[in-house]
């Protein structure tokens, strides 16, 4: 149309004189004609020419719909809006929609040729992104619903489906990576796709569609899957696809849950496995080791695949604690590992990589449920490392008190701490008495001593054992001194958990420094003055109790290596009559040899029943102050109510059974702290 | 009310003497003081001249005249109704109040007494404090709290035996054959009454191990339901 002033000012006279509808339906009605003639051409377009040509009209029409509205001014600006019509601009584009867009054929070959497009870019083909984008374009100019009804919907509807089979396809063919890794492709091109030909408003709703029928649907398929599925990955640390995984699956409902709780439950059945193990449970310090190791290789997943999400570290964390407690002799085990630790472990370690240690047993220390226990054995072992003055480094075994105390208080360390005074105490005594009574000393034995505050340190009470002529002198010598600083003082010679080193010539004239028990020592020095001893015999003459007699016989004439003494007859068994002799044909390669035994060991079983013994008769008063301290402050509380406070008030310590609980209940009422509400049997009453 | 009573054959009156007798009934006096004093003379018919107190034996005598076995629930009864505290004794008071409330001043009305005794006994309002008494009463050292389980046993059948006899035929069963009680204290005891009038049974279906029954009776229910198996 070729646009003349002549135009304009027909057009503007018209509307002046009132011809305004006149110049309007005629606009219409040419316009529409004139569409109507397009609409076929394009209609008429062969193959690939049928996107072009519509897209060349519809330039042109854009173009002339310019010039319309800059001659149609006028009009547009009066009479339209007065008359309440369409402004130009906009019918041109209705028309064009209504006549050319909306004819029957041309409607559904648009939707079909644009979609057979992407269709074909989705299989790998190069398609032309310039004239989709202008088409698409063009519907969002026609309007957004245009956009919608011709186009997205049904877009969306096809690629539902096209995902549909595809991923179909790829579960049937590939392993969880792969198809992973073609999920996460996938997502990327649509999202390209969007960016350069389709509308922003359809990326979400695309990239819904990817993740509903690439992932959603395949969700537990995709985990479970055998050999290659989310437990094989944490198996083989596979990061890669781990990150992939937890990336994709956390843009889907209920994704991660999946993820997380396949993870605790792998988790929770490999601990379980390695609790369970007996061959496991004969080597503590390789099972807390192996635990730690566990632990590691979790963590490393989630900081490194799982960005970290605290939802994980807590699944893991509560994974762990479940385990951990299935093992009754865990307390008992992280305290061994701890003991060898700080007994040659970490020995020639740098400080930081010693505080790494530590805190990673704290970790585990944190799992426990029955802390208690745990304290038990680490006095014992303390006791054990700090007698023997089997330590790696002061420092190490300080830091860890401290950071014992941070994680329970004063109370869980003060004997702990206890034990360490008495130790710097004992050391300054030994100084004191060496330098007042050194000199007369002289030829005597090398005597020193540790001073044991009886409360601080592990309670084993020891009869009194006769201790050989050769060392009683210096030891009273040591008593009388001790005394005279601290009148009104006791003391009593621990014979079960002293060592001493005796200096023994055999048969050939070889000589041994041997390292032995206090025990040790009384019997082997019998043999200086007797050639052939019964175990009753021995008995009588060092009062030791016949059980701790028989195992350090045993010890000192039925081990390899260790064979001091000979015994007659040669059983594996000790008979009270049995005889013993001085092995005069001992031989060993190494000057000292090391017979006692003060270190730490896995408890044997009746131990260990002894030991749980204890620990569950110190936890009844425990309970008991606990249910007196909350029906204190309630005065009246119901069961379940009291269960409940009693659990939260012991459970940095231990975890009660209800049942036991209960029964402290009743005795409390046997003894009138607590009564029975007579009204409500389910309540119970502080009686004060 | 009747005046006078025959006394019966076969009883020992030694400290009043017919004529002291009649000199009461002729006297005008309250019915209610010859009342007391025909009470507190059948008292004396009974009691230990030395202590005082009607002792086991006089109890064994008193048993004899009111035709009732010494072992009978009846006795434990009166007791409950003197509010006796010693096992085995009836003091004065105790023997007063208990005769006065059933308005029995001779052998032949307290025997008549029993029955009507024995209902009020059993109405629920008084049964439960009955029950805790009877228990109570077997206390005989000063800070006892607990009866052993034999004793326990025939108390239990005693007094809840016609009540809930298959609960305490199995209860005493439980208790006889178990290792962890060698007492029942009262808690425990109040314990098992209220488990009768509420749990059913044989179901047991609403019982409940969290709540706050004693745990005597948690595993008393569980050796139930093993043996049901």
């Amino acid at each position: 149309m070729q646009v003349t002033l002549g135009c304009l000012r027909n057009a503007y006279n018209m509307v002046l004189q009132k011809f305004g509808e006149k110049l309007y339906s005629g606009l219409v009605t040419t316009m529409t004609s004139h569409l109507r003639q397009i609409s076929q051409s394009i209609e008429s377009a062969q193959g690939e020419i049928f996107l072009e040509e519509l897209n060349r009209k519809w330039v042109e029409h854009n173009k002339a719909l310019l010039m319309i509205r800059d001659i149609l001014m006028y009009m547009d600006r009066t009479f339209v809006p007065s008359s309440r019509k369409t402004p130009v601009h906009e019918l041109g584009l209705n028309l064009w929609r209504d006549v050319v867009i909306h004819s029957n054929k041309t409607q559904s070959r648009l939707l079909d040729t644009l979609i057979d497009l992407v269709l074909k870019e989705r299989n790998g083909e190069v398609i032309n992104r310039g004239l989709m984008r202008n088409l698409i374009k063009m519907l969002m100019d026609l309007g957004l619903s245009v956009y919608q009804n011709d186009f997205e919907k049904h877009f969306i509807e096809v690629s539902k489906d096209f995902y549909c089979c595809e991923s179909q396809k790829f579960i049937e063919s590939c392993n969880c990576g792969d198809y992973l890794k073609k999920a996460e492709r996938r997502l990327n091109e649509e999202m390209e796709r969007v960016s350069h030909y389709l509308d922003p408003s359809s990326e979400s709703k695309i990239i819904k569609v990817v993740e509903t029928e690439m992932i959603e649907n395949h969700m537990h398929t995709l985990v479970h899957m055998e050999n290659s599925g989310l437990v094989s990955m944490f198996v083989d640390d596979k990061y890669e696809d781990l990150e992939r995984i937890y990336n994709l699956f956390r843009r889907v409902p209920s994704g991660l849950t999946i993820v997380k709780d396949v993870m605790t439950s792998f988790i929770r059945d490999t601990g379980k496995q390695l609790i369970m193990d007996p061959e496991r449970l004969k080597d503590p310090v390789d099972f807390v080791q192996r635990l730690l190791d566990l632990k590691d290789k979790y963590d490393k997943a989630i900081t490194l695949a799982f960005n970290n999400d605290k939802t994980f570290q807590n699944a893991l964390n509560s994974a762990f604690e479940y385990f951990i407690n299935l093992n009754a002799r865990s307390p008992e085990f992280i305290s061994l590992f701890v003991d060898d630790k700080l007994r040659r472990g970490l020995k020639g370690v740098g400080e930081e990589d010693v505080e790494i240690v530590l805190d990673k047993v704290m970790m585990l220390f944190r799992y426990l449920q029955e802390k208690d226990m745990f304290e038990k054995y680490y006095k014992q072992h303390l006791a054990k490392r700090l007698l023997s003055g089997k330590t790696v480094s002061d420092e190490a075994e300080r830091s860890l008190i401290v950071k014992l105390k941070t994680e329970c208080g004063y109370q869980f360390t003060s004997k702990l701490e206890g034990m360490f005074t008495d130790m710097k105490t004992s050391y300054d005594m030994m100084q004191g008495f060496l330098a007042c009574h050194g000199a007369e000393l002289g030829d005597s034995p090398t005597l020193s001593v540790q001073v044991l505050t009886t409360g601080s340190w592990p309670t084993q009470s020891s009869p009194q054992c006769n201790l050989p002529s050769e060392i009683l002198g210096v030891c009273e010598k040591f008593r009388s001194y001790y005394l005279g600083a601290h009148s009104g003082r006791r003391l009593s010679w621990q014979a079960n958990m002293g060592n001493a080193d005796l200096k023994a010539t055999f048969g050939k004239g070889q000589k041994h420094e041997l390292n032995v028990s206090t025990y040790q020592m009384c019997v082997l020095m019998l043999f200086n003055n007797a050639d052939r001893l019964s175990c009753k015999e021995i008995e009588q003459a060092t009062a030791i109790p016949m059980p701790d007699l028989k195992r350090c016989l045993q010890s000192l004439a039925l081990v390899k290596g260790k064979n001091v003494l000979r015994k007659e007859p040669m059983s594996k068994d000790i008979a009270e009559d049995d005889a013993f002799f001085f092995n005069d044909k001992f031989t060993s390669k190494l000057f000292k040899v090391k017979i006692g035994t003060v270190v730490a060991q896995r408890e044997s079983e009746p131990e260990n029943i002894e030991t749980r013994q204890r620990v569950e008769e110190d936890r009844k008063p425990q309970i008991e102050a606990a249910i007196v301290r909350v029906m204190k402050s309630r005065k009246i509380l119901e069961h379940n109510n009291i269960i409940a406070e009693v659990t939260k008030q012991l459970q940095a310590r231990f975890l009660p059974n209800p049942v036991v609980i209960k029964k402290r209940i009743e005795s409390l009422i046997e003894r009138e702290f607590l009564e029975r509400d007579k009204v409500d049997r389910k309540m119970y009453r502080y009686l004060a | 009310m009747r005046r006078g009573s025959s006394k019966k054959s076969g009883q020992s009156n030694p400290s009043v003497n017919s004529s002291a007798a009649d000199l009461f009934r002729s006297a005008s006096s309250k019915a209610n003081s010859k009342e007391l004093e025909r009470i507190d003379s059948l008292f004396y018919t009974y009691a230990n001249g030395s202590s005082g107190l009607i002792d086991p034996e006089g109890i064994e005598a008193l048993c004899a005249d009111i035709e009732v076995d010494h072992t009978d629930l009846r006795i434990l009864m009166l007791a409950w109704k003197m509010k006796a505290e010693e096992q085995g004794y009836f003091t004065l008071d105790e023997w007063r109040r208990g005769l006065k409330a059933l308005r029995a001043d001779t052998v032949s009305k307290l025997k008549k007494a029993l029955p009507d005794l024995e209902k009020e006994v059993r109405r629920p309002s008084n049964f439960s404090d009955f029950y805790s008494y009877a228990f109570q009463y077997c206390l005989t050292e000063e800070k006892q709290k607990s009866i052993d389980i034999e004793s326990i046993c025939e108390l239990l059948t005693l007094v809840l035996g016609s009540t809930f006899p298959t609960q305490v035929n199995l209860f005493v069963e439980y208790l006889k054959n178990q290792n962890d009680y060698k007492v029942v204290n009262m808690d425990q005891w109040m314990g098992f009454f209220r488990f009768c009038n509420e749990i059913s049974f044989p179901s047991l279906s609403d019982y409940d191990p969290e709540l706050a029954w004693p745990l005597v009776l948690d595993n008393f229910v569980e050796w139930l339901r093993e043996k049901q198996k």
